[in-house]
Formats: C-alpha cells, sequence, structure tokens
C-alpha cells in the first residue's frame, strides 16, 4: 500500500501508524501552521453533514491529519445524525476512490487493495476472477451484504453465479461494502475517547454544532395518535438512525393517507442519514402517485408489516388489519 | 388430524416400543446444547418448546419416559435455548430445506386421496368433480389425507436431485455438507452442514429460494432490456456474459451465446416484445427451479422434525437416504413392530409397507403393527 492509498483511504490502520511513527501529538494541533488543516476539516464536515461528498484529495500528510481532526471535531460536536452524515459522506468518498482504483490498477495491487480494505476491514474475500476483468465473492458472503438492497438486479438469481462464487464488476464489488465502511467510520468515531480538545479544534467545533444544531431540534414530532409502527418509524428517524426502505415506504404512505401534505412528510425524512431533498421528495410524490406510474400505493397491511418485523402492534391496535385503521374503530 | 381417544393407546404403545428398542436411531444434531427441543404429545394440543437437552441421552431418556407424538429440534443455534424467543440470544442456524410431496400437483395425488369429515370422522374416496358433502351426516368440510404412492415419492426426488444439482454446482457447496432425509410422510428434508450458511439472515435465505426456485429473473439478465417506448425491447448482453448459472440455463434452453444478438431479439419478437418475453421466461425458470417450501427455509427460528424419531402423521420415521435412488420410505422408515391389530377401516384403501401389500375393503381387519398405526395416523382406521 503506497502513502497515496493512505491518502485516499485515511482510516486504515496504517495511516494510524503513520501518525504514530511520526510522533504527532495533540499540542501539535495549537501550531499556527495547523489552521489550514482544521479549515478542512471543517468543511469535509459540512460538506458531509450535508449530504455531499468531499471530493479534495491532497498529499497523504495532510489527508491523515485532515481526517483524524474531523473525527475528533465531529465526536465533539455530538450530535447523531451529524455523525451518521458524515460517516456515509465518509463512505461514499472511499467507494468512489476504490471503484477508480479497482478499474485501473495493475492486477497485483489490486490484490494488495482488497487484502488489506476487504479481507482485514470487513472479513470479504475477494478474487479477481479468471478472467481478470471480473471479481468473484463466495456465494454466503455476497448474500450476507446484498440481501438489504432492494433493486431486482442485486438478487442472486440475477446476478453471474459459478461454482460458489457471485461474479461482479469493480462498481458493484464496491458497493457491497458501502454500509461497511459507513459503520466503520461511525464505530472509529464512537469508540473515541477525547481529552481536553486543544482550543484551535474546540472553537471551530462549537462554532459547527451552534450552526448544525438547528437543523436537528424541533425534530421530536408529535407521535401520539399513530398507530404504534409509525410512531416507532418516526421516532427512529427522528433520532437519525437508518430505516429501511419498507418502513419509510409505510411511513410515507401512512401520512399520505392521513393527508399530511408532501413538504411535511419530506422533511420528516430529513435526519436520514442519506437524506437527499430531491430524491425524497420525488419518492414521496412517486408514493402519492403524482410522479412516474401515476398509481396512488397505499398503506402496506398489518400482515405485510408484520411479516416484515416492522409491526409493534399494542393493545390499542384492536385487531385493526391496516394502520390507517388505528384509533377508528374505537366502538 | 382427529384421533379417537381409544386409538391413541394403540398409536402410543407402537411408539413407545420402537423408541425404547430403537432410540439410538436418533440422530445426535451437532452443538446440541445450543438448540432448541420441543414436542407434542398424543391427545394434547399444542407443543411443549423451549427445551435443551445437554445431551443425546438426555433426549433418549425423555422419547421414552414422554412418548411424544412428535419430536422437534431448532436449526437454529442459541446462547440460552430454553429462554424465551426474544432472550434466547440466536447465534445461527443451519440451512435447511422441505421439498413436500403435496406441493407438486402431481397427477397420481387424487386417486389416492381420501376426505374425513370434520364433523363426524367418516372417510370415503375422493370426487375431484363434485363438492364434498359427507355421505354419513352430509357435513361440507373434510380434511383430505393422502396415501403417498411411489409415483409421489419419485417426484419429490425427482425435485430433491435437482436442488442437489444446483447445490452442488451453482452454489459449489460440497455433497458431504448436503445431508437428504425422507421427512416421515410426503416429502424430503434436506439439511446444510456448511457453516457459510449459518450466520444469515432470513432475507438472505429467502434470497437463496428465490435463486434455486427460479423466482424473479429479469429479462436483462439474459441480455433483453426494455426500449424506451411501451414493450419495445433491445438486446445487450450483460458484461459477465450468459455462460453460467441460471443465465446459462436460460441460454441452453433458448439455444444462444452471447453472439446471438439477432436470434436472441427474433425470440423476443416472436413472443411479441419484451412483456411476452419476460412472461415466457418466469414460466421457462419456475419450471426448471426447484419448488421449495419458502417459509421452512426462511424462518430461523423454527423447531424441525428430529432425524430417527417418529412421525404422527404416519408412524413412519424421518429417515436419513444415504443412497436416494434406491431408497424406499415404505420399507426404510417404516420402522414400527409387526405384532397384530384389530382395526375399523374406514373406506377401502390400499397400500404397500415393509414389502406386504394391503387390499382392505372389510371394516374390520386384523393388520401387524406397522400397517395399523399408518392407517390410524391417517385417520383412516381406528383400533377395535
Amino acid at each position: 500500500m503506497g502513502t497515496g492509498d493512505l491518502a485516499k483511504y485515511p482510516f486504515l490502520n496504517e495511516a494510524g501508524e503513520y501518525l504514530r511513527e511520526s510522533g504527532f501529538g495533540w499540542e501539535e494541533l495549537e501550531r499556527p501552521d495547523m489552521k489550514d488543516i482544521i479549515d478542512r476539516a471543517t468543511e469535509r464536515i459540512q460538506v458531509g453533514a450535508g449530504g455531499n461528498v468531499y471530493d479534495k484529495l491532497e498529499r497523504y500528510e495532510i489527508e491523515i491529519l485532515t481526517f483524524i481532526v474531523s473525527l475528533i471535531m465531529v465526536k465533539s460536536i455530538g450530535i447523531e445524525p451529524v455523525l451518521k452524515k458524515y460517516a456515509l459522506s465518509e463512505a461514499r468518498r472511499a467507494e468512489e476512490f476504490l471503484t477508480q482504483d479497482l478499474k485501473q490498477q495493475s492486477e497485483t495491487q489490486r490484490r494488495s487493495l482488497f487484502a488489506k480494505i476487504f479481507e482485514d476491514l470487513f472479513k470479504l474475500k475477494i478474487d479477481v476472477a479468471e478472467d481478470g476483468r471480473l471479481f468473484k465473492v463466495r456465494v454466503a458472503d455476497y448474500l450476507a451484504r446484498s440481501s438489504h438492497f432492494h433493486e431486482q438486479e442485486w438478487k442472486l438469481i440475477n446476478r453471474l453465479v459459478h461454482a460458489g462464487h457471485v461474479y461482479l464488476d469493480a462498481d458493484e464489488t464496491v458497493r457491497l461494502v458501502r454500509n461497511e465502511l459507513s459503520v466503520l467510520i461511525y464505530d472509529k468515531v464512537k469508540a473515541m475517547t477525547l481529552p481536553t480538545l486543544p482550543q484551535a479544534i474546540k472553537v471551530r467545533a462549537d462554532e459547527l454544532r451552534a450552526r448544525l444544531a438547528p437543523r436537528y431540534e424541533y425534530k421530536i414530532s408529535a407521535v401520539t395518535e399513530y398507530p404504534p409502527c409509525v410512531k416507532h418509524a418516526v421516532e427512529v428517524m427522528s433520532k437519525g438512525e437508518n430505516l429501511p426502505h419498507s418502513a419509510r415506504v409505510m411511513l410515507a404512505t401512512y401520512m399520505l393517507a392521513i393527508g399530511k401534505p408532501v413538504d411535511e412528510i419530506v422533511m420528516m425524512f430529513q435526519n436520514a442519514p442519506d437524506f437527499n431533498e430531491k430524491i425524497t421528495r420525488y419518492q414521496v410524490e412517486h408514493l402519492a402517485g403524482m410522479k412516474g406510474s401515476r398509481t396512488k400505493y397505499s398503506v402496506p397491511s398489518c400482515e405485510k408489516l408484520r411479516n416484515e418485523n416492522l409491526c409493534f402492534a399494542t393493545a390499542e391496535c384492536d385487531g385493526i388489519i391496516n394502520p390507517v385503521q388505528f384509533g377508528r374503530k374505537r366502538k | 388430524m382427529i384421533q379417537a381417544v381409544k386409538t391413541i393407546p394403540v398409536v402410543k404403545g407402537a411408539f413407545r416400543e420402537y423408541y425404547f428398542k430403537q432410540a439410538k436411531g436418533v440422530e445426535e444434531p451437532e452443538k446440541i446444547e445450543q438448540r432448541e427441543f420441543g414436542y407434542a404429545q398424543f391427545g394434547q394440543l399444542g407443543m411443549t418448546r423451549h427445551l435443551s437437552f445437554g445431551s443425546i441421552k438426555e433426549l433418549h431418556a425423555m422419547l421414552v419416559k414422554e412418548v411424544p407424538s412428535d419430536v422437534y429440534c431448532s436449526n437454529a443455534y442459541y446462547r440460552s435455548p430454553t429462554l424465551p424467543m426474544q432472550e434466547k440470544q440466536w447465534t445461527g442456524a443451519d440451512l435447511i430445506f422441505d421439498i413436500d410431496g403435496k406441493d407438486l400437483d402431481l397427477p397420481c395425488v387424487p386417486s389416492h386421496t381420501y376426505p374425513i369429515c370434520i364433523s363426524c370422522g367418516h372417510a370415503s374416496t375422493f370426487d375431484e368433480k363434485k363438492e364434498y358433502s359427507c355421505p354419513l351426516c352430509g357435513g361440507k368440510k373434510a380434511d383430505h389425507v393422502s396415501i403417498p404412492c411411489s409415483k409421489c415419492i419419485e417426484g419429490s426426488k425427482k425435485e430433491v436431485k435437482r436442488l442437489v444439482e444446483f447445490l452442488t454446482g451453482d452454489l459449489g457447496m460440497q455433497r458431504e455438507n448436503i445431508r437428504v432425509y425422507f421427512s416421515g410422510n410426503n416429502g424430503f428434508h434436506i439439511h446444510i452442514t456448511d457453516n457459510e450458511y449459518v450466520p444469515l439472515d432470513p432475507q438472505a435465505r429467502s434470497d437463496v429460494v428465490g435463486y434455486l426456485s427460479g423466482t424473479g429473473l429479469m429479462a436483462e439478465s439474459v441480455g433483453v432490456r426494455r426500449g424506451r417506448e411501451e414493450n419495445m425491447s433491445f438486446i445487450k448482453f450483460p458484461r459477465g456474459g450468459i455462460e453460467y448459472g441460471w443465465r446459462g440455463r436460460i441460454a441452453d434452453k433458448l439455444k444462444i451465446d452471447s453472439s446471438s444478438i439477432i436470434k436472441l431479439k427474433h425470440l423476443v419478437d416472436q413472443k411479441g416484445g419484451y412483456a411476452g418475453f419476460k412472461a415466457e421466461l418466469d414460466r421457462m425458470a419456475k419450471e426448471m427451479g426447484v419448488r421449495i417450501d419458502l417459509q421452512v427455509t426462511t424462518d430461523v427460528h423454527r423447531i424441525f422434525r428430529m432425524p430417527g424419531t417418529l412421525n404422527s402423521k404416519s408412524g413412519l420415521a424421518k429417515t436419513r437416504c444415504t443412497d436416494l435412488e434406491s431408497f424406499n420410505p415404505f420399507n426404510d422408515a417404516c420402522l414400527l413392530g409387526a405384532n397384530k391389530v384389530s382395526v375399523r377401516v374406514k373406506t377401502h384403501v390400499k397400500l404397500k409397507l415393509k414389502g406386504e401389500s394391503f387390499n382392505i375393503s372389510k371394516e374390520s381387519a386384523e393388520l401387524p403393527a406397522f400397517a395399523a398405526v399408518y392407517l390410524i395416523c391417517k385417520g383412516l382406521a381406528e383400533s377395535l
């Protein structure tokens, strides 16, 4: 692994080793020439929290430091949805580099990259396929990751499967670990214990918190009269935690059914770690029958929700068969 | 199943003798201490679950003491198998498949199906064309029991062979990691001992079933893509080619390879465009896939019939098939004793067990225990 790789993948253990070997210490963050690093880290977090990918790439010394300082600042900001969004954005950044590298570098380099990133970090063994163009993973390893993707083309039956392996191209291989990359960054921040922060970082982190916090304040909507399944989804969403696609569909169709305006529904999703207003708006409008097929989607039945483990029935549900009936069926 | 109280002692007696003499035939599951067990008892509704046995000897002792009608063991592994489901701490589950003869829609089935009236228990012969009405009490509802014939078993075996081909071929499993069992009634259970699949969640298992049963194959996977206009299509083969797996299977069937763009386009047009081709593809994939029960494979908390125990729907044992070809459940899984039992047979039945053919048309008959129990379990006889 070259130093250029450490710049692109600063979450690798080697990046940490580099820092240790160079004898880098906390106090150095107070040095005036660190201001540039702190500026970059601030920008990196802002871009990530805004749902975008930070795309500047500098020398590895700068990248590794920027990454570490970003982690420290995100930890210090202490807002869960900011951390989630930041982690996802870092994952997407690494994903872009990985895809390029898998496509461009020679086979030996590719193998070492896999060994490092996929095998060390995610316990996922990947080989270059016999023809040198595709990559192969064990069927069970593939399934453990792909079964949570919703697109039909990720179903095993639509993949090239042969002798216990699934064959994938570079983009697909990397897509397979996106979620794990994001969890890796998230866990790194969670596991940190911060000493007293250098003033230079503390000031900037406080500023960032003040700027980002209002986005996440209102947000505990009054959820008392919703059925328990919807209530649960709203709660999860407002905490900025990830909600499965099927639960999002339930939440949106329910809100449409009770007559909530599209604008308000879109805003209910804004704490989602992968929130993108344009996409969410299109999806909600699609469910409302305003876009695409013009089919108005109904709220999934209680039975369907039970099958998808999205049902949290209470006595108040009183035998309803669809969440929209909640509260209406009272005698 | 209706089981008159007076028939219970006969069946239970035969089961007791089996467990007393042949409890060793009950196969010890791997990591027995991490499994949940359960059993049902004669004449009682429901099941006793959340049990744990430290060793196979403890389990044998329970079998002899309780003489259960059916015995089950989880395919899942738990840290605490005896706690309620939410607290058990699931750590993984063996991959299992269920092939049930009754799901295969075989043409022979009506000829050996017997409706048994829900209200009076009267058994009669089956008439497909007529709506059921009990000849004795006029009741309109019936349980339909089937005495599987050799064609049924052959049909199920064919599915098992196809499944094994998929598993060893596409999924690359070792044959020795695939254990085939006769279910004890009218089908086969396949247990996979490949640890790679143990951690998979229900969704991933459902994806495996989709693959094996040929469900959800996209036309795009074999190179047929939707055009911009309604029902228009164009051909672009996927990057990995169409040589292997389902793509290869369909390509073989259509006699195409990755150079057959024009031929495939022609085939699509013949089927009336994208939608027509997709419908044809669905039909082909379903026919080439294996008919397995989705529920059984995806339920990772299920307790599943234990190998070597008796099935109260037939009195036959769930039996390992080391050689599927020569396996004959009516001999190899019929393990009860042969002492004579007097029974009242409810309708005219034919069956063959342990090489002996029975064609019973008179009401009362004296039969060897294995045959008497079989008919009683099916609800077609009562002990006298």
